[in-house]
């Protein structure tokens, strides 16, 4: 495999992480611009731990998980209680705040005789981990793809459960969720904790992957991506999202033929499947018509 | 059961309900008539925990539940249907019934990650049974939102009863059937009495009403201005007169 595959693969997974986290936040009804940000910490919390303190990158990505998560359940407190549109800003401002607060960061540290650490907006060099534990790239490919195997079993198997179909009531009308027993609340910042820390692990692969992490790595438009992988692909499945990964990155943005239309393509799908199928190609009425054709 | 003591809701100037003293009685089919407008939904609204009462206390089985928030409502053992339809549409119907097993008997069988998290086999039966009342066990991998209009009634109080209600608010069920639909749904709610359930009918269709009910309260601009037994409602001049207009015959 050359190069240039392995890259577009390796990006396809770690985006579907951050996608993901798009769709279970949407799932349960809220639309977020600000994974991006949950992305950030991870990828910065997963690269110092690693790069300055000489954790051992399953620690460090666990750590930061958790860091996530935290993050999003912070914000989640007073956020989730805006509906709709109000919520779509507060989160958009909040990663705002997050990656401004990434710019202002500045904790350098004294590794092997040199400073090393985040630098404001020059950014955060030498997350060297999988170089150093002679990792292969191709060899990180598989360890990426296998978490999010291991992620996307997890994702299928909640959402076969009763949590999984509360979830999607809560989604779908909370107040009727409500009125047969489920505490909305909760569920919402459950949903939460699990989108930041899903979104975090996406970010510490990231960080340690491109090896340099800055602040605008971290900017809107990367939610606004997450965000339409969810609505592209579909409400329907945690496959759903993943399909809208694969079509931006592995056809729109790699393949020559779309090149330099890539946002014009991008945006018109978006406009088009908003207007024709609000829940995106997979939603739940493919996903039923799916089941009862092969079960 | 239950029992209303000056329960006011107010929508700005609008006095939807004003004052409304009510008590059901353990195990009675209670109905609650009256014009459009006239505060009915409001007062299931107000029970449910969908809206905050303006004033007013609501004592369920000797208990002000006023403070508690609906999902608790639900546990302590109020379900309800709505005046339109409300399911959830994206969901099967089996799982629209399953979504709704959060009783205080399954609460307290179940632990927390069995409930959420464990398999089917433990509710198949009582769902079973559910579909089978509600006549929809052969639709019960069908999205809800697919399903015909009068399946739907019937899926919303199947899913009513999955939470296995001590009290149980039905919102106008019978809006929208014909009389061969009305006739089902009587003979379904007939089959619940005795279930150790009370219910709080609100209706219009007045063949349902007086054909189940045990006792009747009136309701005319958010008041109470009659009850009795069916045979009296239907003599009462009040009555007549609010749902007439103009003065009693």
């Amino acid at each position: 495999m050359d190069d240039f595959a392995l890259g577009v693969l390796t990006n396809i997974g770690l985006f579907s992480f951050l996608a993901l986290s798009a769709y279970l936040l949407l799932v349960a009804g809220e639309m977020s611009f600000g994974q991006q940000a949950f992305f950030g910490i991870g990828a910065y919390a997963g690269g110092m731990l690693t790069a300055l303190y000489g954790w051992p990158l399953p620690l460090a990505a666990l750590a930061a998980m958790a860091l996530g998560g935290l993050a999003q359940l912070l914000v989640g407190l007073p956020t989730l209680r805006l509906r709709g549109l109000t919520f779509a800003m507060a989160t958009l401002a909040a990663a705002e705040m997050f990656r401004i607060l990434f710019e202002l960061f500045h904790w350098r540290v004294e590794r092997g005789g040199e400073l090393a650490g985040p630098d404001g907006t020059q950014g955060f060099r030498g997350i060297r981990w999988i170089f150093e534990h002679g990792i292969e790239p191709a060899d990180y490919l598989l360890l990426v793809y296998a978490l999010l195997a291991a992620v996307l079993a997890l994702l299928l198997w909640m959402e076969r459960s009763r949590l999984g179909a509360a979830l999607r009531g809560v989604g779908l009308d909370p107040e009727l969720a409500a009125s047969v027993g489920i505490d909305v609340r909760r569920v919402k910042l459950g949903v939460a904790a699990a989108a930041g820390a899903l979104a975090a692990l996406g970010g510490v692969l990231f960080a340690h992957h491109n090896t340099y992490v800055e602040p605008r790595n971290f900017d809107i438009m990367l939610g606004v991506h997450s965000l339409a992988y969810a609505l592209i692909g579909g409400l329907g499945t945690a496959l759903g999202p993943l399909l809208g990964v694969a079509l931006d990155i592995g056809l729109l943005e790699s393949t020559q033929y779309f090149h330099g239309y890539r946002m014009i393509v991008f945006g018109g799908l978006v406009a088009v499947l908003l207007v024709f199928r609000p829940r995106g190609l997979l939603d739940e009425r493919m996903v039923t018509w799916i089941r009862q054709r092969f079960s | 059961m239950l029992e209303l003591r000056s329960l006011a809701r107010h929508f700005g100037g609008v006095r939807a309900v004003d004052g409304l003293n009510l008590t059901v009685q353990d195990g009675q089919i209670f109905g609650l008539i009256g014009p459009n407008g006239s505060g009915k939904s409001t007062t299931v609204n107000v029970i449910a925990g969908l809206l905050p009462p303006t004033a007013g206390t609501i004592l369920f089985r000797g208990e002000d539940i006023g403070p508690l928030p609906t999902h608790r409502r639900l546990r302590a053992g109020i379900a309800r249907t709505f005046q339109n339809i409300r399911l959830f549409g994206q969901l099967s119907v089996w799982q629209n019934l399953w979504v709704a097993q959060n009783s205080a008997e399954d609460l307290a069988r179940r632990g927390f990650f069995t409930r959420w998290l464990g398999g089917q086999s433990g509710v198949r039966d009582e769902i079973a049974r559910l579909l089978e009342f509600s006549g929809l066990a052969h639709k019960q991998n069908e999205l809800a939102a697919n399903l015909a209009f009068g399946e739907q009634r019937r899926l919303e109080l199947a899913r009513a009863l999955a939470a296995r209600p001590k009290l149980l608010l039905l919102d106008e069920p019978a809006a929208g059937m014909n009389s061969e639909e009305v006739g089902q749904l009587r003979e379904r709610i007939l089959s619940l009495r005795g279930s150790g359930v009370t219910i709080l009918l609100v209706e219009h269709v007045m063949e349902l009403v007086m054909g189940v009910t045990d006792r009747i309260a009136v309701l005319n601009f958010g008041q109470k201005i009659a009850e009795g037994t069916p045979a009296e409602i239907q003599a009462h001049p009040a009555v007549r007169k609010a749902y007439l207009g103009g003065e009693a015959a």
